[in-house]
């Protein structure tokens, strides 16, 4: 019988040179997409990459919610929207940075989302989603009627006039430019998400979902970890939707329909709520791939019919989504590999 | 998309054409009429239409690619085949806002000719004006297609059409207390509406609105709200299918006898009297942008003509049918104009805002372009009635009377556009 | 009448709208744990081919049932093919399945009927009654009446017959129904079934009074779930009652003009207030995966 090997010399406290390569990769990731796309892509696929990017940001903060909390919004349009209204506003009333505005924006996202918290105290499951459906009808309704800032004067901001027209961040005036802006920004608002994660929040919000009485008993404060989770969810649908409105420069009211926010978040769903592939592919399902089809003359209503079946295949055969899939299939070729 | 290569379309007129030339028809007329193909490097055309949602614009698109098939397979623009591409922006803002930066920007078009849709106008009025593309429209149905530098339609929008309506009502129905049902967009309902309750106002009779939601499932209360305003004659300023479901309900309630009956253009439909029934004979009379379908004029035999030959049976005969027709020939008479060999995206802007005093028998006044922030060259129209199987003219000509023309008749008289 | 009279008895007449399509849901629910979006997906198909046998000339009584006989076909094959691959799903995720089964129906609505003006006219609306200065014709009576129909007739089938127990097990624990030997399919088919014909039954109604067009029909669901909402998607009567405060509530907001403009929200607010107040004072404690 050999003896087992002697342990390895202690060297954890300095980082390996592997371990340092890993945490540099996603950064040089990040930066190779967020400027060589803009010089590779048409003016086309430019623009549905900056929506891309902006919507995985969105996917981001309803997968935070469920997986983290177990529990659905189907308001992230509608939160979005708001974000976008403040945004929009802030920009017309003092003409402060675009910076400003979107992180107010993000702020007081961040607040209506602390009010759909209080509910989510209440019940669970499918009646919490639906109130916040119904929070997200209410909004759509709530919009067509004061309309998003142009301008205008008076608390609503707006006045039937010619198009107007918000300024796009200095850094993104350009459409590549501003490309590479919102890759920066949704990086950001992953990283913001993965502290969370990492530090105490994720914590309680594990135990939470484990089971709320043990995680009461243990001394965490539940009712503040959730409010917590909608105020994060919040806040980057809020940034989301400042950045849309200064992809656009211009919010259309009729964008805003509840039935948006359900299909952003079945498709989070689809795309997986476990990690950011997830939050990219489902991204990529709700605006790379109608706007593919579209290029492609595929009629917007063939389109329909090849989603919702896509779509009720998803549901009922990958829990954890194409992400899940994708990764389970990496990780068995790994492990093939390996073994 | 649809990508519609002309050269095959244009095949396919000659072959039609040689087929018509034996029957005794008119034959369609455009371009150069010189019956030969156009083989040259090919002029890039965009056009943005809502297609595939809550309705369908594209008619103008069709009979537009109809006109230039038509100029293709007759020598082109002396010589260059137009290459005619359209795009769907599926009625959401941020396609609309895509398909436009794809045309302008990635397909180089020199404009936009015979595009049709609710949102894209407002989305991209900016990036026509940043890139200098004129946008040579044919449906229009909001406020800031009329109120952009670089959009020009040939059809007049919900604000003449409704303004129009009232002003034939108070002349012919006697008519003292408009109000005008319309929907909540303020865009369409709010500028529309609101701009006929000013005319009332100036004439020293009343006006009032109810606007709608697209999707209001409460008819009724509107219905009622239009009672209670005291109202003597209710303007009908709602999409087709809106208005149908408007009207049921009030024959519901049998208050039919108790209005005098005006609508806007959407009613102008080839289904719309079958629809309504003959409880609305000779009770509705609605406006129209152009002149009607069944016209005799020159120019709306030759549509008829040209949809015949060049376009698909199964698409429609309708006005904005007729206005992306007239788009189309605006555009081809001003490009022909052009030197073949220097034709880019500034010439061809050059020569659209040159384009004035057009006439047509299709329209009832000049079309222009010019060079201003507004353009709303159409804003004269007519009224017809609703008849057993379709629509009769009860209401020639008119201009309409709109403190919001003021600016449109100060550029006209700059120009020196007709009296 | 005054005019609050008049509101509310139109309101009424709305609201019995909104109730017949709650009391669809609720059903559904009840039965399988499903909460269909696609309820008004299957609904406008049953009124686009009632629109298409009228269209043809068919009579009455084949239009009638064409909606009823495709609501309850669609509805059956989703719950045959789709559903028991989802059985074992948390309820929202069942939910938004349902809602791809809606969006591939309003494509294949768009496909064959080209997006035009129409109308379904029954011989019931020249029929009509007076009721305090407003008239309510036949139709909108048989969707009333219609609804409480169904209140009743399901409510005693779930709650007195065989089949109905069998379905209210099956909503509360399937594994353990099936175990006690509930014969699943079945139950499930007609569960399925029923709730289609009423999907179709209601795109009819909605279809002869509000607009007959596929896309305002398919996403009518949304306020219509509010309905189902107030009674916590389980009692059926409080539903019904639910959507006539609806109807009324929109209705009556018209007479207020600061609120007029948002009176659309009506479904949506009075189910966040009806929720709220309902779950006012209850703490969830012992929540968790457990």
């Amino acid at each position: 019988m050999s003896a087992p090997a002697p342990a390895p010399a202690m060297s954890a406290s300095r980082p390996t040179p592997q371990l340092r390569w890993q945490s540099a990769l996603p950064v040089v990731a990040i930066a190779a997409v967020a400027f060589v796309v803009p010089a590779l892509a048409s003016s086309l696929w430019l623009k549905v990459l900056t929506s891309v990017a902006i919507y995985a940001l969105a996917v981001a903060s309803i997968a935070l919610l469920y997986r983290r909390l177990g529990l659905v919004s189907l308001a992230q349009i509608a939160l979005m929207g708001f974000g976008g209204w403040v945004t929009l506003r802030l920009s017309y009333a003092w003409g402060m940075p675009f910076e400003v505005n979107m992180l107010a924006g993000g702020v007081l996202t961040a607040c209506v989302g602390i009010v759909l918290a209080y509910p989510a105290l209440r019940m669970r499951g499918l009646y919490l989603a639906l109130v916040t459906l119904m929070a997200a009808g209410g909004f759509s309704i709530l919009v067509n009627v004061i309309q998003f800032p142009n301008g205008g004067p008076g608390f609503t901001g707006f006045i039937v006039q010619s198009v107007g027209s918000m300024p796009r961040p200095a850094l993104g005036q350009s459409d590549g430019a501003f490309f590479s802006y919102c890759v920066i920004v949704v990086a950001l608002g992953f990283l913001l998400i993965h502290l969370h994660e990492r530090g105490s929040p994720g914590r309680a919000w594990a135990f939470i979902r484990r089971s709320e009485a043990a995680a009461m008993s243990a001394g965490v404060n539940v009712t503040f970890y959730k409010i917590w989770g909608f105020a994060l969810s919040g806040f980057l649908a809020g940034i989301a939707g400042g950045l849309l409105a200064g992809n656009l420069q211009h919010l259309d009211a009729r964008s805003f329909p509840a039935a948006e926010s359900v299909m952003l978040f079945a498709l989070t769903i689809v795309g997986g709520a476990w990690g950011w592939l997830g939050a990219v592919i489902a991204a990529v399902l709700y605006r790379l791939l109608p706007a593919f089809l579209n290029d492609i003359g595929v009629s917007g209503n063939v389109a329909y019919i090849i989603f919702g079946v896509a779509l009720m295949h998803a549901m009922a055969t990958a829990p954890r989504g194409l992400a899940g899939q994708i990764e389970g299939a990496w990780k068995a070729i790994r492990n093939r590999g390996q073994s | 998309m649809k990508k519609i290569t002309m050269t095959l379309a244009g095949a396919s007129g000659l072959l039609l054409l040689a087929a018509m030339s034996t029957q005794a028809q008119a034959a369609p007329s455009c371009g150069l009429n010189n019956g030969q193909a156009a083989t040259g490097e090919p002029i890039k055309v965009g056009a943005i239409v809502g297609e595939t949602g809550p309705d369908d614009f594209s008619s103008a698109a069709d009979s537009a690619a109809a006109y230039f098939a038509c100029v293709n397979a007759n020598g082109g623009i002396n010589g260059r085949p137009i290459e005619y591409i359209v795009e769907d922006d599926q009625w959401n803002p941020e396609v609309a806002v895509q398909v436009g930066t794809k045309l302008v920007r990635d397909d180089q078009v020199v404009a936009l000719v015979g595009s049709g849709s609710f949102v894209e106008m407002s989305m991209n009025a900016k990036l026509y004006e940043a890139d200098g593309v004129m946008s040579m429209a044919s449906a229009c149905a909001v406020s800031e297609c009329f109120e952009s530098r670089n959009i020009v339609s040939t059809n007049e929008g919900p604000l003449p059409s409704s303004v129009g309506a009232a002003q034939w009502a108070v002349a012919n129905l006697g008519s003292q207390n408009v109000v005008c049902i319309g929907i909540n967009i303020p865009s369409v309902g709010q500028y529309s509406c609101g701009w006929t309750e000013k005319y009332m106002t100036s004439k020293g009779l009343t006006g009032s609105s109810i606007l709608l939601d697209l999707a209001a499932v409460d008819l009724n209360a509107a219905v009622l709200q239009a009672v209670a305003s005291g109202a003597d004659t209710v303007l009908v300023n709602l999409p087709a299918a809106l208005a149908a479901g408007f009207l049921k309900t009030v024959e519901e309630q049998g208050l039919k006898e108790n209005f005098k009956w005006i609508s806007s253009t959407p009613l102008y439909d080839a289904d719309i009297p079958g629809l309504l029934g003959p409880g609305w004979v000779d009770v509705m009379h609605v406006n129209i942008e152009l002149t009607p379908i069944d016209g005799t004029g020159e120019d709306a035999v030759n549509w008829r003509a040209i949809m015949d030959a060049y376009a698909k049976p199964e698409d429609p005969r309708d006005t904005f049918s007729q206005s992306g027709y007239l788009s189309a020939k605006f555009f081809v008479e001003a490009m022909l104009e052009l030197d073949p060999a220097a034709i880019d995206r500034a010439t061809v802007t050059a020569a659209i805002k040159g384009i004035a005093n057009k006439t047509s028998d299709l329209l009832c006044g000049p079309y222009y372009v010019g060079d201003a922030p507004t353009h709303m060259p159409n804003h004269a129209n007519m009224m017809v009635k609703v008849v057993a199987d379709g629509f009769e003219v009860v209401g020639e000509c008119t201009d309409v009377d709109s403190a919001y023309l003021e600016p449109v008749r100060a550029a006209e008289q700059a120009l020196g556009i007709g009296g | 009448m005054s005019a609050y009279g008049l509101f509310l008895v139109s309101g009424l007449a709305v609201g019995a709208l909104y109730a017949l399509g709650g009391v669809g849901l609720v059903v559904l629910n009840r039965a399988t744990g499903f909460l269909n979006f696609a309820h008004g997906a299957i609904g406008a198909m049953g009124a686009m081919t009632a629109w298409q046998m009228a269209a043809w000339a068919m009579p009455e009584p084949v239009v009638w049932g064409a909606a009823i006989g495709i609501g309850a076909l669609l509805s059956l094959l989703f719950g045959r093919f789709v559903a028991p691959g989802l059985a074992h799903r948390e309820p929202v995720v069942k939910a938004v399945a349902t809602l791809g089964f809606a969006i591939a129906l309003l494509g294949v609505m768009n496909l064959l009927w080209v997006t035009t003006p129409r109308r379904l006219s029954f011989t019931l609306d020249g029929l009509f009654i007076t009721l305090g200065g407003i008239r309510i014709t036949g139709t909108r009576m048989l969707a009333f009446g219609g609804g409480l129909a169904v209140v009743a007739g399901v409510t005693i089938l779930l709650v007195t017959t065989r089949v109905g127990l069998m379905m209210r097990s099956l909503a509360d624990n399937r594994p353990v129904a099936a175990l006690l030997g509930t014969p699943v399919l079945r139950v499930e088919t007609l569960a399925w079934g029923l709730s289609g014909a009423l999907a179709g039954f209601t795109g009819l109604m909605f279809g002869g009074l509000v607009q007959l067009d596929p896309t305002l029909l398919t996403f009518m669901v949304i306020p219509v779930i509010a309905a189902a909402i107030v009674a916590r998607l389980s009692s059926i009567s409080v539903t019904f009652a639910a959507g006539l405060l609806i109807g009324v509530t929109e209705s009556m907001l018209a007479l207020y003009p600061p609120l007029a403009p948002f009176r659309s929200a009506a479904p949506f607010a009075v189910a966040i207030i009806a929720l709220m107040w309902l779950q006012r004072g209850r703490r969830l404690t012992f929540a968790g995966e457990d």
